[in-house]
């Protein structure tokens, strides 16, 4: 393994479905020499293309997991880290983009920019990620690519700038002019893996000199040295150009553009000398951890062997021998027979195999040092974790994951789908933190829930393929609650006479709101309520907020006060002050004005202008509170508060408003009281509900 | 509802007069300070005060994203509801909230027909309907007079209030006011500046002050960013 950090790249290629970003991953792996043959997509040999790991992800024009693979060109090594193209799995896509330092956009030379590019572009925008251009499918009929680049400037707002320039288009695509070099590139042999280099065709030459003028230009933005050279008209040297692109790429005030077709093997091998020449390494990206001694402060990593280890398991994988579960290390070294301490359990872990991989296969090494990626076997942890050395308690991730706010009942079809779906389930509450499943008491249904509609729909659909667990589900249930909205008394005494012991306890106090969950206050002087019975009061309330009195649902932000009571040196027992809370939380509650919460979420649309006010229109009709609107260069990010109830099959609505050409993200944000006729209608369905369960 | 237990007095009614004569509809305030002193905080001041009185406030940044105007809204609401000792003040904050709208503008994205634009399209579909529209971050150099005159047409059609901040430079004149102001100043009825006083920072009304009273300075509080020893929210018992 290469120990210089500086020529190590941790990259991703980012593309729309039809971009071919699967056949130029396989070119790249082929051109590294990981793999000895190519195999097409949708091959005819059966065989597929090495990094397509999941069906789904083509069928549905989504890549839900990410894979990492590991290459090596030109005395340097790339990590390939897949990253999903849609901006729902908020959890999946912060991990995979927060591991990689830069990306290639793969963009369709015929069909341009297109809605999904606009996706994958606001990813890169949102988590600073820089990037090249790479204008794939010059061999098409109708390719273009400088139209292309006219929408990286237009619909993306990049300062996109050609580093090269075709030479012939469509069929007579032969290769690309270096303007760098000034030099033509032809691509040769079966697999255009013999490059032959000329000079460039005479018809060619003005154009080339143009596009190079241009490109110097935009590169003296970044660089005093290079305009110095540009005004006293000496000789520009091939490597200022570079360091000048490479600082305004880094900066992402620049996005190099490239050319080609991975399709017809051409050009391919330019993209990795400019993956190489213009993203960073490791070195030049500040990463930075949560220290959890200091209120989740946030602390700047430094890519130093020699310092404790900071390691984040950005995947797992079910493998053959066991979990697998990616890691990147940002700090220190993470080497076979370490001892390292899991961040969110607090338990140690012996680190046993690790290995580098390469799609499906895999190597063995000896240790991943700072700003490498690798993977280990046997250790037993979820998506998202961090590893740190003994004594350090850093969090690459916030510690806080949000509850659950939409259920569905799932059920089996059959034995052999119980057991695959129980594996299914199991696994992937490890990989995320926002997914829990339990068993419903009352009709025995697995309850999965989550974070929204499309959250629990991607779930069932791997159930089904990846795991041949056959479900069927119910209808998705919001998550409401009950809560009080102000100080209520009680002074209930509990008296049972039958045969036997008798049952006495009395319990006053009061509850009033709060802002936590639950909070228990005991306030009884003078052993008015015997000590030992203050647990059995404190645990009768608390089994009062799994159903409200009101709609049976559970009860959240109640405080309750006892200050008073009175117990029989015989009658009384646990089992009666338990009793005895029971019915004084009854007696309050009522009293307290109950009301129904509903889970409020932060939804963000990202739309292109035109389209604003079709948005802002559709999140109105929802119930929704619009804060504001954003206007940026070609696109418009509207922020709202919207009811969860209202969201179902909000995807398919704002789809069809803009074409296909808006995006939403939606994050749990608080509960806020429904409004009456909402309670009402939730009154009334209860009581259906109750009639036919009769 | 909470709002109905307070009387409400205008912030700045000390220094520029009563409510009623604040500025009219379709006319122009603007708030002038060097960077830092609390421009964008006296702004959210007056738009806190108007969504307490019922009225919808448009709030326009052309620096800051949607997020980051939000958080200032929540600090110094926080702020004004310590003062004025508010129970109950997260309730009143959610009740406030519908009536604000954020619009962000990248500074050469805005344009006053593009805000129109905008504001049509929330009014035609009775979202959002504002009565007090506030400008924080317009340059105001010597290419904007076409924009404000622009601006004063838009406002006048729609009956709207406008307030702008004006950032000043520190070795323009005494006062820091650029020169060119002078050349729109007929289009403001109201312009205040807020300016460091040793370690006091002063209101002082440099158009449309009042003229009759003792009663004329006001000082910001530079911890909270408030308005000094000025109580404009009464509870009503």
């Amino acid at each position: 393994m290469n120990q210089d950090i500086t020529k190590f790249r941790n990259i991703g290629i980012s593309a729309h479905i039809d971009s071919g970003k699967t056949t130029l991953t396989e070119r790249i792996l082929f051109y590294t020499k990981r793999i000895h043959a190519i195999h097409d997509v949708k091959g005819k040999d059966g065989v597929g293309a090495t990094m397509d790991s999941m069906e789904l992800e083509k069928e549905r024009g989504i890549t839900i997991a990410s894979a990492a693979t590991f290459c090596e060109w030109l005395g340097h090594e790339i990590n390939i880290i897949d990253t999903p193209g849609h901006v729902d799995f908020t959890i999946e896509v912060e991990r995979s983009l927060r591991v990689l330092d830069g990306a290639v956009l793969v963009l369709c030379s015929v069909g341009g920019v297109q809605s999904q590019s606009i996706t994958v572009d606001l990813q890169m925008k949102r988590y600073k990620v820089p990037c090249l251009a790479f204008i794939n499918k010059c061999d098409r009929s109708g390719a273009n690519p400088e139209k292309v680049i006219k929408q990286l400037k237009e619909k993306l707002g990049h300062n996109a700038v050609a580093i090269q320039i075709p030479i012939g288009l469509e069929a007579d695509f032969e290769g690309v002019i270096d303007l760098l070099s000034m030099k033509a590139t032809y691509f040769d042999g079966k697999n255009g893996e013999i490059i032959r280099i000329e000079d460039i065709p005479g018809d060619l030459m003005e154009l080339a000199g143009n596009k190079r003028e241009e490109l110097i230009d935009a590169a003296s933005m970044f660089s005093d040295e290079l305009t110095e050279a540009i005004l006293e008209e000496k000789e520009i040297p091939e490597a200022m150009i570079i360091a000048a692109l490479r600082t305004g790429t880094l900066l992402r005030k620049l996005t190099p553009v490239l050319l080609g077709s991975a399709y017809k093997n051409k050009a391919v091998q330019p993209l990795l000398d400019a993956v190489i020449k213009f993203l960073p390494c490791p070195y030049d990206t500040e990463n930075t951890a949560l220290d959890m001694d200091n209120n989740e402060e946030p602390v700047i990593l430094e890519a130093d062997i020699s310092k404790p280890l900071v390691a984040l398991a950005f995947k797992l994988e079910e493998g053959q021998y066991g979990q697998l579960t990616y890691i990147r290390v940002y700090q220190g070294l993470l080497a076979k027979g370490d001892n390292i301490y899991n961040v969110r359990t607090g338990k140690k872990v012996k680190v046993g195999r690790v290995v580098r991989m390469h799609a499906s296969q895999m190597e063995e090494i000896e240790s991943i040092p700072a700003g490498y990626i690798g993977a280990l076997f046997g250790i037993d942890c979820a998506s998202g974790d961090t590893f740190v050395s003994s004594g350090l308690s850093y969090t690459m991730t916030s510690m806080y994951v949000p509850k659950p706010v939409i259920s569905l009942a799932i059920k089996p079809k059959d034995n052999k789908s119980e057991v695959n779906m129980s594996k299914a389930l199991n696994r992937f509450t490890k990989e995320d933190p926002t997914f829990k499943t339990y068993t419903s008491d009352e009709t025995g249904d697995t309850i999965i829930s989550g974070m929204g509609e499309l959250h629990l729909d991607v779930y069932l659909e791997r159930m089904r393929r990846e795991y041949n667990a056959q479900v069927v589900s119910g209808v998705p249930k919001v998550a409401y609650r009950e809560t009080i909205t102000r100080k209520a008394e009680f002074n209930y005494t509990h008296k049972k006479q039958t045969c036997g012991a008798g049952q006495y306890g009395r319990v006053a106090g009061y509850m009033e709101p709060v802002d936590e969950d639950f909070a228990f206050d005991n306030q009884v002087k003078g052993g008015a309520i015997p000590t030992q019975y203050i647990d059995a009061c404190e645990k009768g309330f608390r089994n009062c907020l799994a159903k409200g009195p009101k709609l049976e649902y559970p009860v959240t932000g109640v405080k309750i006060v006892i200050n008073d009571g009175a117990s029989h040196a015989v009658d009384s027992s646990d089992m009666a002050f338990q009793a005895a809370s029971r019915g004084a939380f009854l007696e309050a509650y009522s009293k307290a004005k109950p009301v129904i919460i509903e889970p409020i979420m932060k939804v963000v649309v990202e739309t292109p202008t035109e389209f604003q006010g079709a948005v802002l229109g559709s999140l109105n009709q929802r119930r929704g509170i619009i804060f504001g609107t954003q206007d940026e260069v070609t696109s418009c990010v509207v922020e709202a508060q919207v009811p969860l109830a209202e969201m179902f099959g909000y995807s398919t609505v704002l789809r069809s408003t803009t074409q296909g050409k808006a995006q939403f993200t939606m994050e749990f944000a608080t509960y806020k009281q429904a409004p009456q006729s909402v309670a009402e209608e939730l009154v009334k369905k209860a009581a259906e509900e109750k009639k036919n369960s009769q | 509802m909470i709002k109905d237990s307070f009387s409400l007095r205008h912030p700045l009614e000390r220094l520029v007069g009563s409510e009623t004569e604040i500025i009219q509809d379709g006319g122009f305030g603007a708030i002038l300070a060097y960077a830092g002193v609390g421009k964008t905080a006296l702004l959210i001041q007056l738009a806190i005060y108007n969504l307490l009185s019922n009225n919808n406030v448009l709030h326009i940044s052309l620096n800051d994203a949607v997020k980051k105007v939000g958080l200032w809204y929540k600090e110094v609401y926080r702020n004004i509801a310590f003062q004025h000792s508010i129970e109950d003040q997260e309730q009143l904050f959610e009740t406030l909230l519908p009536h604000r709208f954020i619009m962000t503008f990248e500074v050469d994205g805005f344009s006053v027909p593009k805000l129109e634009e905008r504001l049509t399209e929330l009014m035609e579909q009775n979202i959002f309907r504002p009565h007090i529209v506030l400008i924080d971050g317009l340059p105001f150099d010597v290419s904007q007079k076409e924009s404000l005159i622009e601006l004063k047409a838009f406002a006048q059609r729609h009956s709207l209030k406008l307030w702008f901040t004006v950032r000043i430079q520190r070795d323009e004149t005494p006062l820091g006011i650029p020169a060119h102001f002078n050349d729109i100043e007929y289009l403001f009825e109201k312009t205040i500046l807020i300016q460091p006083e040793g370690k006091d920072i002063q209101l002082k009304a440099l158009k449309g002050g009042k003229t009759d009273s003792e009663e004329t300075e006001l000082f910001i509080d530079p911890t909270t960013m408030l308005i000094k020893e000025n109580k404009w929210i009464q509870h009503i018992t």
